[in-house]
């Protein structure tokens, strides 16, 4: 096994390990969770100095999909941001959740799903970043929707928990289908889901650019990117650790990660850079000034990542060596940061009960180690020299510097912000005085925001290893061999005036808030009420109504749910009659006389039809509909096809064994009783009669139609079966129909069992519930 | 109905249809029949016991108890025929031996990959049939009461 295969093995597998070991015995989901993670961690930090070879296999060639991974450059920095931040997570999560399960008054057991969960994430995660195939990242980027849909919502018990789930997934999973659609049309024009191949082989063309603009849309959602930001903010509800990780490392870093993957063709047009700077410069400048007023922690922390961001989004698209390069730097630097901070608010709300900055103040004496270690972290983020994050802004400022001044400007603006939002933060939760009761907290509480703050003030003075990381990532992206090689300057670089520009500006934007507080409050409250969150709802609204109307005309009664059914289809049996050439269709034979019993048996089919038409009693409608059956299979033995008459013969005994086991289950006299909806007049109406009369002969017509007219019709000539009869002995068979069943046609019985399997559950769980009436 | 003489061809019918159903698996690849028609049939005799002896003596049969278990393992046994050679990195669903290569064989029955897919076939056919039928069974009793 060698080190790529190692990494996803030990990603992939956490989550099942400790689902098991959970369900077995819940107080070692903790023990395993951690374990595996670090393990994981450890994989990816392997891979990170002796990147393992890639894997690639095909597994259904006939579509061009294969398993295509490869721990690159931009791989090992998501995955060591997945299980790097995970693993300080996971721990956290182990002090943290059994804490939160109990203040819920839910049972401790629950945990092991959260870690599952969590891990399964994870897992997701390191695949989906080391996935080069498309079909293979867009089935890791869906797992990682499905992963956030159960961790946002993991206080089900709570509404607000359930609304936020179900957004998150709607927003980055339609958007996700986008991607699909862009995966398929890339396919189609370039002949191939592999990345390599058609970072090789794309020369932009209109498809091309619709392809990407999809898979950009996806991209952005999920890095709640204005204008598809407000799930983000509304994920808040999960628990803390959630929050924390779905920010920094999982879930938001997933959207800019695929803007990397996709650089390489997102280049090719000017423009498409130019879309990204707009959307980065907006959602920047948007989430920052949310962030500016917010008095809700993890609000405002969940605006400022849509700022930040928005900052990497802009780099991507101001490009180059600084920017892209850079870009991966600061995607570091916001991890590290970004998941202490998170893990700060929920240690804070853990030991003093509350949510927002206005209800805590004065923690530095209670708890100076967390002071300093957030203080470190909000630091790093606001770019303070002597931290990781001064590296980032440095070359945010880089970048900006080559496209011109406006940029320049924008760039110290935004800078000047995330200064005072994290100002704000840190001076809400450790400054002024001291308010309300602070209960201890243990350790492990504490602990990982340490490790967290510590690397970030690492990352300042020694930030050549994390420097090592973004470019080997950004390389990937750029197709190049540029290097960062991050130091401070001591003299007059703009990129050095800059910086000193935006903390001066912050300084002076956070004593003068008095002044423009208010305002930016106002502005902020209308943007979250008018924002595009009001669409979304809207449209949801709107699709459930619809659907809501469709539904209750298809289930009113058993007529209208048959018609409903019968109607479409006629309709389309028309339009293929309409449009089929009918030469040679249509025409009546003579009979032969050795036909004599065929004709006979359809006779008896027909006869037993008509009778199973008549309403009488369940029991005999029953009878008469399964001597169709028999009598047809009858039918099938004189074509001389003896598989389908055995099959039809048994089918047609269990149907009718099954369908009187199920008659049994109906109410006595079902068939006199009252079954239209009180509501309804009770006598069925006239013109409801005529409807049905005219859909049902209409109906019938067509049908008739249809077998006619395929009936008469000459055998066509080049039939695929006949080459099913020569391959049948090839295959170690006798009997064709066996032969196509288990191997020709092998894949689709596949999926018929797998289907025969899940409606037995589903007959299980209706039975079994009672919700058969 | 003579209900004494229904029992009695029940259990004397119950074997025989088993045989005819394995007969039907065994056979099913050189001749008409296949793992489905197998596992209805197998299912059908069970079925049978139902219907003659009523639900509490005929749940004490062991295709019965163990009903969920059998399309379980029915359903594995055939995925796994399908995707194990994906492990081997071959495509799915790819059959051992190959076209026209020699396979061992007892009698006409040759032991081949599509042989056993059909048999996960037919276990989880029978296990459905067979549990379907057990939970109406039981949902029918549970009305009467």
């Amino acid at each position: 096994m060698n080190a790529t295969v190692f990494l996803l093995l030990a990603a992939l597998s956490a989550a099942p390990l400790t689902a098991a070991f959970g369900a077995a015995r819940p107080s070692l989901a903790r023990p395993v969770a951690i374990l595996t993670t670090a393990i994981a961690f450890l994989a990816a930090l392997y891979n990170a100095f002796r990147p393992g070879p890639a894997i690639d296999k095909e597994w259904a060639p006939a579509w061009g999909m294969r398993l295509h991974l490869e721990a690159d450059g931009l791989a090992v920095l998501f995955a060591l941001l997945a299980t790097g931040i995970g693993l300080a997570v996971i721990i956290y999560s182990s002090g943290y959740i059994p804490l939160h399960l109990h203040h819920e008054h839910r049972p401790e057991e629950d945990q092991t799903r959260f870690f599952a969960f969590i891990l399964m994430f994870m897992g997701a995660m390191t695949g989906l970043v080391m996935a080069q195939d498309l079909m293979l990242i867009f089935l890791f980027w869906d797992l990682t929707a499905i992963a956030s849909y159960y961790l946002i919502g993991f206080d089900s018990q709570k509404r607000e928990a359930r609304v936020s789930a179900f957004m998150a997934l709607i927003v980055t999973g339609i958007s996700a289908v986008g991607f699909l659609i862009g995966a398929l049309m890339l396919d189609a024009e370039f002949g191939s889901f592999q990345l390599p191949e058609l970072i090789a082989s794309v020369v932009p063309n209109y498809e091309s650019d619709i392809a990407l603009v999809l898979i950009l849309i996806a991209a952005l959602a999920k890095s709640a990117q204005v204008p598809l930001h407000f799930w983000l903010p509304r994920a808040m509800t999960a628990p803390t650790p959630v929050s924390a990780y779905l920010h920094s490392a999982a879930m938001v870093a997933a959207g800019v990660f695929l803007i990397g993957r996709f650089y390489p063709l997102i280049v090719l047009r000017g423009w498409m850079l130019d879309l990204l700077l707009v959307v980065g410069v907006v959602s920047m400048v948007a989430g920052g000034l949310l962030a500016l007023t917010r008095d809700n922690m993890k609000q405002l922390l969940a605006y400022s990542t849509i700022a930040q961001y928005g900052y990497i989004v802009t780099m991507f698209g101001l490009g180059g060596k600084a920017g892209v390069l850079g870009a991966m730097f600061a995607i570091i630097a916001h991890g590290l940061a970004k998941s202490a901070l998170f893990l700060t608010a929920g240690t804070v709300t853990e030991a003093t009960g509350a949510r927002e900055l206005s209800a805590v103040g004065g923690l530095r004496h209670s708890m100076p180690l967390l002071a300093l270690a957030s203080g470190l972290a909000a630091a790093s983020l606001a770019a303070i020299p002597l931290t990781m994050g001064f590296f980032k802004d440095e070359y945010f400022f880089e970048a900006a510097t080559h496209h011109g001044r406006l940029m320049q400007v924008i760039a110290v603006v935004a800078a000047a912000m995330t200064f005072c939002y994290l100002a704000r933060f840190w001076k809400g939760i450790f400054g002024g005085p001291i308010l309300g009761t602070v209960s201890p907290v243990p350790n492990v509480l504490l602990a990982p925001i340490v490790v967290l703050g510590a690397l970030s003030l690492l990352g300042g003075f020694w930030p050549e290893p994390f420097a090592r990381v973004a470019s080997n990532a950004g390389q990937v992206s750029l197709l190049s061999t540029d290097e960062l090689h991050p130091a401070y300057h001591l003299s007059r670089t703009t990129e050095n005036i800059m910086a000193a520009l935006a903390i001066g500006s912050g300084v002076l934007l956070f004593f003068s808030r008095r002044v423009w507080f208010a305002t930016v409050e106002l502005a902020s409250d209308l943007g979250e009420k008018i924002g595009p969150e009001r669409a979304f709802r809207a449209g949801v609204l709107n699709l459930n109504n619809f659907s809501d109307r469709i539904h209750w005309i298809e289930v009113r009664d058993l007529r209208s749910r048959v018609a409903t059914v019968l109607a479409p289809a006629a309709l389309m049996v028309v339009i293929t009659l309409i449009f089929t050439n009918a030469d040679s269709s249509f025409e009546l034979q003579k009979p032969h006389r050795d036909d004599l019993t065929l004709i006979m048996m359809i006779g008896i089919a027909a006869i037993a039809g008509v009778a199973a038409a008549i309403p009488r009693d369940h029991f005999s409608m029953a009878l008469a509909l399964s001597g169709v059956g028999f009598a047809l299979s009858v039918v099938f033995a004189l074509l001389r096809a003896p598989d389908v008459a055995l099959v039809a013969v048994l089918v047609e005994t269990l149907f009718g064994v099954l369908f009187f086991a199920f008659l049994a289950l109906l109410p006595r006299n079902v068939e006199h009783a009252d079954v239209v909806p009180s509501d309804e007049p009770q006598e069925l109406g006239h013109h409801h009669r005529v409807r049905d009369s005219v859909l049902a002969a209409f109906g019938g017509l067509l049908a008739f139609l249809v077998a006619w007219g395929v009936l008469s019709r000459p055998a066509p000539v080049d039939s695929v079966f006949e080459r099913y009869v020569d391959l049948t002995p090839a295959a170690h068979g006798g009997a064709i129909v066996t032969v196509i069943l288990a191997d020709f046609r092998g894949l689709d019985t596949m999926g018929e069992i797998t289907v025969i399997g899940i409606a037995f559950l589903g007959i299980a769980t209706f039975i079994r519930r009672r919700r058969l009436r | 109905m003579n209900n004494d003489m229904a029992r009695q061809a029940a259990r004397l019918l119950l074997l025989p249809t088993w045989m005819v159903a394995f007969a039907i698996l065994i056979k099913g690849y050189s001749d008409s029949g296949d793992g489905f028609s197998g596992g209805v049939i197998a299912a059908l005799g069970v079925i049978m016991q139902y219907v003659t002896f009523g639900t509490a003596v005929a749940e004490k049969l062991r295709p019965v108890r163990y009903a969920r278990q059998i399309a379980l393992t029915g359903l594995l046994l055939a995925l796994a025929t399908a995707f194990t050679p994906v492990l081997r990195g071959q495509s799915i669903m790819t059959h051992f031996p190959g076209p026209n290569e020699h396979a061992t064989h007892i009698g006409s029955l040759e032991l081949t990959t599509p042989f056993l897919f059909d048999i996960g076939v037919f276990l989880l056919v029978m296990g459905v049939c067979v549990g379907v039928f057990d939970l109406l069974a039981h949902a029918t009793r549970r009305d009467r009461s």
